[in-house]
């Protein structure tokens, strides 16, 4: 630790906004949703000529919203600190899927780190427990080399946490590797689309089961803690925390695909919730940092 | 620091017969909102009016009272404003049978 890593560290741990992150030396972005949306908006599928020519998976998304965690028998849950997290919410049919995404691009191919506070919860349509009702809440990068520091690839790192499915509480975390195969949209040449969120081809992160904190009722949350280490130069992940737990990475991979030519130093983060049942599937954050080595 | 100012696309080209209506949108922090709607493909049957709903929980739904025009053809737009909705916001219709319509439906929120 240098004198400058001391200095910085100690000005971080003074301001509670920052003290409970991690974060590496210079902040990307600290997206407190008390602030509005902060650059997290719609994930939207590709299209050309028509909005039909849009993915399925795509097409179901919808906007996330600034929520104060409102519940039906207490009123307002709040988020960790301040009034609203940014909440992604899902159509009411299994399967459902959906996604809130911010689009930056990078400056350095080095180490980034993004962490965040997230809760998943069903929509509380039942007074039952509903714990195996979500199926999964997870988080992505979309990332692409610079266009003069190839070769090299699209690379899009995916961690899932598999709640449940089919009513089986499984809680583990997983990856994806494979996306589905790539098609091309419209007549012009110039766009391609693909469905990396599909339900197929996650795999277990070994070692990677974990019990997170759900409650005792379908309407209290737990805020998590998360980490996860990547870096850009290697297109590697180097560490992956949440709460107490830190996962071995060995056994990590990302989705790799070729570079496209519109996509050079891409660095998209996005969130995402599925649901197992006929019923709303709800993610929160509330914040999400994002720092970088740099 | 300026006011926040929302464009939320709620609905986008989703085909609405029956009884149908926007997901539930949570907009507690905006004082006021303008629904747009455009109709993406040319609309069959004559159309009902679309009704501002609003609710407690997102679960319960009560009819806030504003009512207005579906788009009658493709690319037309229609708006409703709307103030002090509280949280919860959608915008429902009810299509008699063979009555439908291709929507994208934006909500302009503002605190």
């Amino acid at each position: 630790m240098t004198q400058l890593d001391d200095l910085r560290r100690a000005i971080r741990e003074s301001d509670p906004a920052l003290s409970r992150f991690d974060p590496l030396p210079r902040i990307i972005c600290l997206d407190d949703f008390d602030r509005g949306m902060c650059g997290w908006t719609q994930l939207v599928g590709n299209y050309e000529d028509t909005l039909d020519a849009m993915l399925p998976g795509y097409a179901q998304h919808s906007h996330a919203m600034l929520s104060t965690l409102p519940n039906w028998d207490f009123g307002s849950h709040g988020g960790v600190d301040g009034s609203y997290a940014l909440k992604i919410a899902t159509r009411p049919k299994k399967g459902a899927q959906n996604v809130a995404i911010k689009r930056l691009t990078f400056r350095k191919a080095g180490p980034i780190r993004l962490e965040a506070y997230f809760t998943f919860k069903p929509e509380a349509t039942e007074l039952a427990l509903s714990e195996t009702d979500i199926r999964s809440f997870g988080f992505l990068y979309d990332l692409q080399i610079g266009d003069t520091s190839g070769p090299g690839d699209r690379v899009m790192p995916h961690l899932r946490f598999l709640n449940a499915q089919d009513g089986q509480h499984i809680q583990k975390w997983q990856f994806k590797r494979k996306t589905t195969p790539i098609k091309p949209i419209g007549t012009a040449g110039k766009t391609i689309t693909h469905y990396h969120l599909a339900p197929d081809d996650w795999e277990d992160l070994p070692g990677g089961e974990q019990r997170l904190c759900y409650n005792e009722i379908p309407t209290k949350v737990n805020w998590h803690y998360l980490r996860f280490d990547f870096d850009l130069a290697a297109m590697q992940a180097t560490r992956f925390q949440v709460n107490d737990r830190v996962f071995a990475m060995d056994g990590y991979d990302c989705i790799r695909i070729p570079a496209m030519k519109n996509l050079w130093c891409m660095l998209n983060l996005a969130f995402f919730a599925e649901t197992d049942t006929d019923k709303r599937a709800f993610a929160y954050l509330d914040s999400v940092c994002l720092s970088g080595d740099f | 620091m300026l006011p926040e100012n929302l464009t939320a696309i709620v609905a986008r080209n989703e085909s609405w017969t029956a009884e149908s209506a926007t997901e539930p949108y949570e907009a507690g922090w905006a004082k006021e909102a303008i629904v747009f709607v455009r109709a993406l493909k040319a609309p069959t049957g004559p159309l009902p009016k679309a009704r501002i709903e609003i609710s407690a929980d997102g679960l319960h739904w009560c009819a806030e009272g504003s009512e207005f025009d579906l788009p009658a053809a493709r690319d037309a737009v229609t708006f409703q404003r709307v103030s002090h909705f509280g949280n919860f916001l959608r915008v429902a219709a009810s299509l008699p049978d063979g009555v439908e319509i291709t929507v994208l439906v934006t909500l302009h929120l503002k605190a």
